[in-house]
C-alpha cells in the first residue's frame, strides 16, 4: 500500500510540474504579447491624446512641406521653446517612463508602430521601446538610442536581422516627423559594449558628430549572450502638418 | 493529492466537477497574475540593452 501511495503521489507531481511548464510557456509566448499589445496601444493613445490637445497647434510652420536636410533644421521636441535660432538647444527632458514618440519601421511591417518611452527599465520595455536615458533626444545632435524586445512582450524587434542599409526608421513626436536611414547591417556585439550608443559610435563608421540613431536588441533570438545593433543617421525632417513622410506612404 | 482533494469536496459528482474547475481557474489566475510575472524576468529575454 505505501508503495502505491508513493508511486501515485510521484505521478501526480510529475503531471503537475508538466502542466506548470506548459502554462508558463503559454504565458511567455502568448500572454506577454497580449499584455504588451494592449499596453503599447494604451501608450500610443496617451500620446495621441496629448498631441491632439494643442501641442501641435503651437508649433510654428516649417519652411515648406518637402523633406529638408537635417543640417538646416533645429528640431526641438518642446513646442514652447521652439525657436529657429534659439539659444543652444535645451529641450525639455523626457519624463522617465513616459511615452514621447512613436516609431515606424516599414521593413518590419507596414503597420509596425511602437511607442518610445523614456528609460530602459524592465517595466518600461514591457510597454514599448525604451530610450536610453543620457543619450541624445529625438532629432538632436548626438545618438538617439533605443532598445526593444526581440522576443516576448509583443516581439517588437523580432525581424531585427532583416534590417538593411537604406531602410527608413521614422519617428514622430507629435510636431515633427524624423526620418532616419539605416547605414549598417545588424552588428553583433557583447552586452558590455556600451560604446555602441556613444554620440559617435566607433564601430558604425561615422567619423564626425551628427544626428544618429541606434537600435539595440538581444541576440540570439531567445538568448542574452549578445546584442544586435543598427545605426542610422537623420535623413530628413518635416512638420507633422505636412502629413506622413515619403517612407511611410505606399 | 488530487484524490484527497476530490474526496474532501462537498456535494455530488457534478458539484465536485464544478468546484474542481473553479479551483483550476483560480490556480491559473494566481499563476498568470502573480507567479509568472515574478518568474519571467529570471529568463534571459529581458536583456536587450547594452550596459555595464
Amino acid at each position: 500500500m505505501p508503495v502505491r501511495v508513493v508511486v501515485r503521489t510521484f505521478s501526480e507531481l510529475c503531471i503537475t510540474v508538466g502542466a506548470l511548464i506548459v502554462l508558463f510557456v503559454a504565458y511567455v509566448l502568448f500572454w506577454t504579447g497580449v499584455k504588451a499589445d494592449s499596453a503599447m496601444d494604451h501608450q500610443i493613445d496617451t500620446l495621441q491624446n496629448q498631441w491632439s490637445k494643442g501641442s501641435v497647434a503651437v508649433e510654428q510652420p516649417r519652411p515648406g512641406p518637402s523633406p529638408s536636410q537635417s543640417e538646416s533644421q533645429s528640431d526641438n521636441p518642446s513646442p514652447a521653446q521652439d525657436q529657429e535660432q534659439g539659444q543652444p538647444q535645451t529641450p525639455t527632458p523626457y519624463k522617465d517612463g513616459k511615452p514621447f514618440a512613436v516609431m515606424y519601421i516599414p521593413r518590419l511591417g507596414f503597420t509596425w508602430n511602437k511607442p518610445v518611452l523614456q528609460g530602459t527599465g524592465v517595466d518600461i520595455l514591457k510597454k514599448g521601446l525604451g530610450h536610453y536615458a543620457g543619450t541624445a533626444q529625438l532629432g538632436q545632435k548626438g545618438n538617439f538610442s533605443v532598445a526593444g524586445h526581440r522576443r516576448t512582450y509583443g516581439d517588437p524587434f523580432k525581424d531585427f536581422p532583416k534590417l538593411r542599409p537604406g531602410d527608413a526608421v521614422v519617428l514622430t513626436d507629435g510636431t515633427t516627423w524624423f526620418t532616419y536611414r539605416i547605414d549598417t547591417k545588424p552588428y553583433k556585439t557583447l552586452p558590455s559594449d556600451v560604446a555602441v550608443i556613444d554620440p559617435v559610435p566607433r564601430k558604425s563608421g561615422y567619423k564626425e558628430p551628427g544626428r544618429y540613431l541606434t537600435l539595440t536588441t538581444c541576440e540570439p533570438e531567445w538568448g542574452h549572450s549578445h546584442r544586435l545593433i543598427v545605426w542610422a543617421h537623420l535623413d530628413a525632417t518635416q512638420p507633422a502638418e505636412a502629413g506622413k513622410p515619403e517612407a511611410l506612404r505606399r | 493529492m488530487y484524490g484527497w482533494i476530490w474526496r474532501h469536496l462537498p456535494g455530488n459528482t457534478w458539484i465536485r466537477v464544478l468546484i474542481s474547475l473553479l479551483l483550476v481557474l483560480v490556480v491559473v489566475y494566481v499563476l498568470f497574475q502573480y507567479v509568472f510575472p515574478w518568474a519571467e524576468p529570471l529568463l534571459p529575454f529581458n536583456d536587450v540593452t547594452v550596459n555595464n
